[in-house]
């Protein structure tokens, strides 16, 4: 579903992404975790062409991501995409929110938007604020309302930012909630976290990046209990200090 | 001195006053009309990452908000027929102030439309939207409404501005004013007339601007 095949990125001289191999399965939870500046948002915002790349080779879905006539509109109608920032549209309600690219990209009616973004919304537990403003809700609610606008355009892919990293603690769970459910449902997924417990629940791999390069790849628990590396180890033990 | 103001007189020429006012008011519409074309052109151009768009955007852009208006309204007036385009001074005055407005109504909105976050154009892009639709659905939606109140400054701006056409002989406000001056030598009757006329424009533009901003309130919020 994603295949990287030794891409490497550069931000000027900054080597960012260095000779990264790493193949996606359909239906396969990747978390990707590591220090800030370690490339990991890089490395899923090449997925969807948000970030060009300069060398190597990335083929999303059938999509050849370094081939000149590669149609990316089309690509970015099969991967979700979810922000830490949430970037909702401020001035559209929940609901329109959800259903606007799928009238307008999809093509639906608005009938036919309207029904699946209300019952994506009722899915993400947010029945009641579908006519809300995003100022007019909470951090949490915010993503589960970015979570449902992309899983509207029925992607075959959803990629998270660090969705949990500008929340308050009380809400990160009712976002995990969602994203572990839909990782049940079967979504593939490459989520950038590094919330633990959600990556012991339901990822079936754990990558590990560190200065462009990924460092170590595992199943979480032996990555959480057993890290290979000493970058990982060192990681680990800042982050999973309680 | 205004108290020893003569109103007989002033009276007298409101026809004239009356046709100057009407005439201001259509040299600032249209030109205003003209302005935004211009500037939503100029802006669209400005903001594109290809240089060879940007230069001319540029070009104008800056050789409008570097000189004064005086000598493009002269430029214009003396330089065209050198070039053997003979125009009357009214469409000359209507197009020096599109001109010249439509520079600073380009920065305006470019301002508004460069304050929209690089994330709401990321999360529209993600979900494969054109260059177009983002535009159209998500970016001027929410720069333009910033930008009314600096474009009604701007439309109040052009009106004031619109009396240097009295400079190349059009007959409009402050021409009707003068006349007053010159016929009678009654200098103040006639300023005073023309800014109390002025100052109806400017609270007319006021009004339409409070009816809009009421009109187009932030959803969601009072």
């Amino acid at each position: 579903m994603i295949e990287f095949t030794n891409l490497n990125k550069w931000f000027g001289s900054l080597h960012v992404l260095k000779d990264i191999d790493l193949a996606v399965t359909k239906g396969e939870v990747v978390v990707v975790c590591g220090p800030s500046g370690s490339g990991k948002s890089t490395l899923i915002r090449c997925i969807n062409g948000l970030e060009p790349f300069q060398k190597g080779r990335l083929v999303v879905d059938g999509f050849d991501l370094g081939s000149s006539s590669v149609r990316l509109r089309e690509l970015r109608m099969e991967v979700g995409f979810v922000f830490q920032s949430f970037n909702l549209y401020p001035h559209k309600t929940a609901l329109e929110n959800v259903t606007l690219a799928p009238i307008h990209v999809r093509g639906l009616s608005k009938a036919e938007a309207d029904d699946r973004g209300r019952a994506l919304l009722e899915k993400v537990g947010l029945a009641d604020r579908m006519q809300s403003y995003p100022h007019q809700l909470s951090g949490g609610q915010q993503q589960r309302v970015a979570i449902a606008r992309s899983l509207c355009m029925q992607p075959k892919i959803m990629l998270f930012d660090e969705p949990t990293s500008a929340l308050d603690p009380e809400m990160i769970n009712e976002v995990l909630d969602v994203m572990v459910s839909l990782a049940r449902e079967g979504m593939t997924m490459m989520v950038v976290t590094h919330e633990m417990g959600f990556a012991r629940k339901v990822a079936d791999r754990v990558i590990f990046m560190d200065r462009g390069a990924i460092v170590e790849t595992a199943d979480p628990e032996s990555f959480f209990t057993n890290p290979q590396s000493e970058r990982s180890r060192d990681f680990l033990s800042k982050v999973l200090h309680h | 001195m205004l108290g020893s103001l003569n109103t007989r007189v002033m009276l007298e020429y409101l026809p004239d006053i009356w046709q100057g006012f009407l005439s201001t008011l259509m040299l600032s519409t249209t030109g205003f009309a003209g302005a935004l074309t211009l500037g939503i052109i100029a802006c669209a151009l400005s903001i594109q990452p290809v240089r060879w768009l940007r230069a001319p955007a540029t070009v104008y852009i800056d050789a409008v908000r570097a000189t004064p208006l005086l000598a493009q309204l002269y430029f214009l007036y003396f330089g065209l027929p050198r070039l053997g385009i003979v125009l009357p001074e009214i469409l000359i005055g209507i197009i020096v102030l599109s001109l010249n407005s439509g520079a600073y109504v380009a920065e305006i909105i470019r301002s508004g439309i460069l304050a929209i976050s690089r994330g709401q154009v990321e999360a529209a892009i993600s979900s494969g939207m054109t260059y177009l639709q983002r535009m159209r659905l998500i970016i001027l939606p929410q720069a333009l409404r910033p930008t009314i109140s600096p474009l009604i400054g701007q439309a109040i701006v052009l009106v004031k501005d619109s009396s240097l056409l009295s400079l190349i002989s059009v007959v409009e406000l402050t021409r009707a004013g003068q006349m007053i001056a010159i016929d009678r030598f009654m200098p103040i009757e006639g300023l005073v007339a023309t800014a109390l006329a002025y100052l109806l424009l400017y609270y007319l533009l006021k009004l339409l601007a409070g009816i809009w901003s009421h009109q187009n309130r932030l959803p969601g919020r009072a």
